[in-house]
């Protein structure tokens, strides 16, 4: 469903991710591969380390620390605060809302919108759209949207389809109204009849947690998992971003009568660096305006691979420039969902380790 | 479809000298989900068609896959 937003703006974007660091050419024996096949493999995907939280950090530490780093650079008051969007589906809980425990763990007051939202790769784009809608009403003043996900929580380590690609990182962008009429075009689609192509089968009210749903099989060579563990039918996910996420993207183009010569960069979630490469050359877009390295460097970490991106490759001059930007996020749902806006000057632009107390 | 220039494309996917038509695609040592996912970009980039992992799943040899591709191309 397309859809235009005016008059709001992202003003500050801050990732965080995970300190401690792992490199592929050390990690490939948990993945029982040969000496060949992680040569294959690390050459086809582009690998080389990833980012990943301790048993002990949630995405939720890594948003508010996030936060945290606007307060203190000043770009953000608590009080211009009024809603808080959780985008992640690694929640610290069941229940409460993850919002809800940053919003406690800020000392936040009364008057503020918390809401979780469970979404993937699509989450940063969806995120937006919610929060450019909560601009629409009048007593919402600034709206944190927090980007997070420790999906190695939900893999062993000895998976070679997806522990190697994973990444845990959060990010916190701050979403607010301005004088700037230009129009933000999105477009934002879902097909929930595919919904099985990613998948945690166990630990849910379908399949509630039992013993069953923790025995861990290895159901394939070098993947270990159990039912509480994400399921990805790479293949179908492949075939869903060459044939869906391109006519999208085009579509949005055509919406804001930009061109790819118009647009200066394209920030595409990156589900592996293979798949954003085909993507790029199907598009016949240059692939020097889709930076592609988050993965090689970071890891996928979902909705945060955007903001990952931006304040990677970009931290420079979006705190000084303004850049006529595409963003497309696609994943789990399945959600596929793009926009075409302005981006920046912003306030605050940074991509941070995370420390813990 | 140039047949021979599909098998060379292939071999080059399988990292072997050649492949015949009539070769098993899982009598190859990396036939693989990584070869399945090479196979699927190769369709999409070189040949414009979509193909699915269960079609080449259900596949035997490579003039089956060959095939499968050319009729997508119709």
């Amino acid at each position: 469903m397309k859809c235009t937003f005016k008059n709001k703006r992202i003003s500050s974007i801050i990732t965080v991710a995970p300190s401690q660091e792992f490199r592929f050419d050390d990690e490939y024996p948990y993945f029982k591969m040969t000496e060949a096949q992680a040569k294959r493999f690390k050459k086809m995907m582009s690998l080389d380390r990833h980012r990943i939280a301790p048993p002990d950090v949630c995405a939720s530490d890594l948003c508010l620390f996030g936060v945290q780093q606007l307060l203190k650079a000043g770009v953000l008051k608590k009080e211009e605060i009024s809603a808080i969007l959780f985008i992640s589906q690694t929640p610290d809980y069941i229940l409460p809302p993850t919002s809800n425990v940053i919003h406690g763990k800020l000392g936040l007051g009364h008057d503020v919108i918390c809401l979780d939202i469970n979404q993937g790769c699509a989450g940063f784009v969806v995120g937006l759209q919610q929060a450019f809608m909560l601009l629409e009403i009048p007593a919402v003043s600034k709206v944190l949207l927090l980007t997070g996900d420790t999906g190695s929580k939900q893999m062993t380590r000895q998976n070679r389809l997806n522990y190697p690609i994973n990444g845990d990182a959060g990010a916190a962008t701050v979403v607010e109204r301005c004088s700037d009429e230009r129009t933000i075009f999105m477009d934002v689609k879902n097909d929930g009849s595919r919904h099985k192509a990613l998948l945690i089968q166990g630990g849910g009210y379908r399949m509630p947690s039992s013993v069953e749903t923790l025995k861990l099989r290895e159901v394939e060579e070098g993947v270990v998992k159990c039912l509480e563990h994400v399921d990805m039918d790479g293949a179908a996910i492949f075939n869903f971003t060459m044939d869906d996420i391109p006519p999208q993207i085009e579509e949005v183009l055509a919406f804001s009568g930009d061109t790819r010569e118009s647009i200066q960069h394209f920030f595409l979630h990156q589900p592996n660096p293979f798949i954003v490469t085909q993507m790029a050359q199907k598009m016949k877009i240059p692939q020097a305006k889709v930076p592609n390295n988050v993965v090689s460097l970071y890891g996928n970490c979902s909705s945060t691979t955007i903001p990952l991106n931006i304040t990677l490759n970009c931290s420079e001059p979006m705190r000084t420039e303004t850049r006529r930007v595409c963003l497309s996020g696609f994943g789990v749902g399945l959600t596929w969902a793009s926009a075409v806006m302005d981006l920046g000057p912003l306030d605050y632009c940074k991509l941070v380790d995370y420390e813990s107390k | 479809m140039d047949k021979p220039e599909f098998y060379q494309r292939l071999a080059e996917i399988l990292d072997v000298e050649e492949v015949k038509p009539d070769n098993v695609l899982k009598d190859f040592d990396v036939w693989d989900s990584l070869a399945i996912l090479s196979v699927l970009a190769m369709a999409d980039a070189k040949y414009g068609v979509s193909v699915k992992a269960e079609e080449i799943r259900s596949v035997v040899t490579a003039e089956d896959l060959a095939r499968l591709v050319e009729a997508k191309r119709k």
